[in-house]
């Protein structure tokens, strides 16, 4: 009989639409309160006194501890890059273009995306769930009690230090991505050095790095926002803080990917 | 005097409380009383407007704290202290970051001033030579007087407690109530505590009120609580297994 109950309840029309517009509820409930979160942290970044102490050891947090994880990656990305497209350039003989490519497309694109994802993981995650402990351990309340606004407290710092250190750790994995590839280019593919640091630079224009730089800014703000927000929601002990990390991950990693087809496609026709 | 009006307060289609209506004397220690989730916590967490109500209101010698704009109630709020059930201290901050939090936040003291004044408030809840230690170094019943340090450090008029005994062992429970009781008579400040610890609800009650069922249902001195006839609070101050809270929990298991 039960067997029978559980099978209906699985073809039943009535439970895909509940469970699909329980769905939809939950996405607009979450969009909506990063929306709201990022607003009210505007709101108090204006109106109340920063804490540039607290922003400077989210700096150190975001930024510095993030550079060992940046640099191997985009170091390895620059040369696989640099051996991937030589591969190719190779058939039409144009392997001297493998600058140009590495810088392109290091600067428009992987560096603030791969940098991005790489804060995501290992920043977003520790904002969230440090927040979301906060959370169920009372303590978020307890700053209420004290008369201090969490927002101001524990998001701005992290939202502007993330806005900066992201621009900068861009900046980083363009830098170390194009040595990745020199080293490749210079030792492996028989390119002579000058040669690659003067295709690769004359390749730029204002416009890549800057677009480049644009992206991360935003990447920055998705990636604290979204921790910060999922921290805050975070209820029913350790297994509601492991919930809330994973969402704040997976969140910001969509957020990353959706706005940079976005931005790439805005930068691509203006 | 704290009068509270009227005030419900939903969690999704869950209808925590159901109208509770309470006034707080000057000077006056009101435990109250109930059981695990009834709500006793959110009714602390709405006098201290960490939670707002659905309805009703909340007055704090004649002034609502819902009315007023973040920046002025928070200036409210610096007269009210609040022991968390787990201490809830910040545990990124040593225990003189944490008691002088507030001093540190929100007054231009000078490092050493704020330092002697923890030293003070540390000292009358029996703690020293803790200044520099962090909170995960202390143990439970540390934590919590720890946490009655930083609740008494703005020298508030009015101090929550959000069940101050609970996982302590029975010494260090009467410790807390001692605590409770002296920071009454030194402080002369109005006192609410919540607690299921009937023990500690009788020692340091002024009067005792009883939250059931998203009401309150019956309010008294500890000797009329101890000599009510309501079947309801006497299951529960003689905490027996079989009576009336239990039938109708049964009742609703069945139900579902």
């Amino acid at each position: 009989m039960s067997h029978w109950a559980n099978l209906k309840r699985t073809v039943a029309v009535r439970s895909w639409l509940e469970e699909f517009g329980g769905l939809c509820l939950g996405v607009f409930e979450g969009a909506g309160g990063i929306a709201l979160l990022f607003k009210d942290t505007c709101a108090l970044l204006v109106t109340r006194k920063i804490r540039w102490k607290a922003v400077l050891d989210q700096m150190n947090k975001i930024g510095v501890m993030s550079l060992p994880l940046v640099f191997l990656t985009t170091l390895f990305t620059g040369m696989v890059l640099a051996l991937q497209s030589a591969y190719q350039l190779r058939l039409f003989a144009a392997e001297k273009f493998t600058s140009d490519l590495i810088s392109v497309s290091l600067c428009r694109e992987l560096g603030p995306v791969l940098t991005a994802m790489v804060v995501a993981g290992r920043v977003g995650a520790s904002i969230a769930a440090e927040l979301g402990t906060m959370k169920v351990t009372e303590q978020i309340d307890a700053l209420k009690a004290l008369a201090t606004n969490p927002i101001q407290y524990l998001v701005i710092p992290r939202f502007i230090a993330a806005l900066f250190m992201l621009l900068v750790l861009t900046i980083y994995a363009d830098c170390i991505g194009m040595f990745g590839g020199y080293l490749i280019s210079v030792f492996k593919l028989g390119m002579s050095s000058p040669m690659y640091i003067k295709r690769g630079i004359d390749a730029l224009v204002v416009k890549d790095v800057v677009t480049g730089l644009i992206k991360a800014f935003f990447f920055g703000g998705f990636i604290s926002i979204v921790g910060c927000y999922f921290g805050f929601t975070a209820r029913g002990g350790a297994e509601g803080v492991g919930r809330a990390t994973t969402l704040a991950v997976v969140v910001s990693l969509i957020l990353v990917i959706a706005s940079d087809a976005l931005f790439s496609a805005l930068f691509y026709f203006f | 005097m704290i009068q509270i009006q009227g005030i419900h307060k939903w969690f999704g289609t869950q209808h925590v409380l159901k109208g509770v209506d309470l006034t707080i004397q000057e000077g006056e220690t009101l435990v109250i009383i109930g059981r695990s989730g009834c709500g006793k916590s959110v009714l602390l967490k709405h006098i201290m407007a960490i939670l707002e109500p659905d309805e009703g209101d909340i007055k704090i010698d004649g002034r609502s704290m819902f009315s007023m704009l973040p920046a002025e109630q928070d200036e409210f709020r610096l007269q009210l202290g609040m022991l968390f059930q787990g201490a809830a201290l910040f545990d990124s901050l040593t225990v003189r970051e944490n008691v002088g939090f507030s001093l540190y936040e929100h007054t231009k003291l000078s490092e050493d001033s704020i330092s002697q004044k923890v030293l003070g408030k540390l000292g009358l809840v029996g703690l020293q030579d803790i200044e520099e230690l962090m909170p995960a170094s202390l143990s439970g019943g540390m934590k919590k007087r720890v946490g009655l340090a930083r609740a008494i450090c703005n020298e508030p008029k009015i101090i929550l407690y959000d069940e101050p005994t609970t996982g302590l062992d029975p010494i260090n429970a009467d410790v807390i109530n001692d605590l409770i009781l002296r920071m009454q008579e030194q402080l002369k400040v109005i006192s609410i505590v919540v607690t299921h610890d009937m023990t500690s609800a009788y020692k340091v009650a002024d009067r005792i009120a009883m939250l059931y069922d998203g009401r309150i249902i019956g309010i008294g001195t500890p000797e009329e609580i101890r000599n009510t006839q309501d079947p309801v609070i006497q299951q529960f101050i003689t905490g027996s297994a079989r009576g009336p809270i239990t039938d109708k929990q049964q009742k609703e298991t069945e139900l579902l």
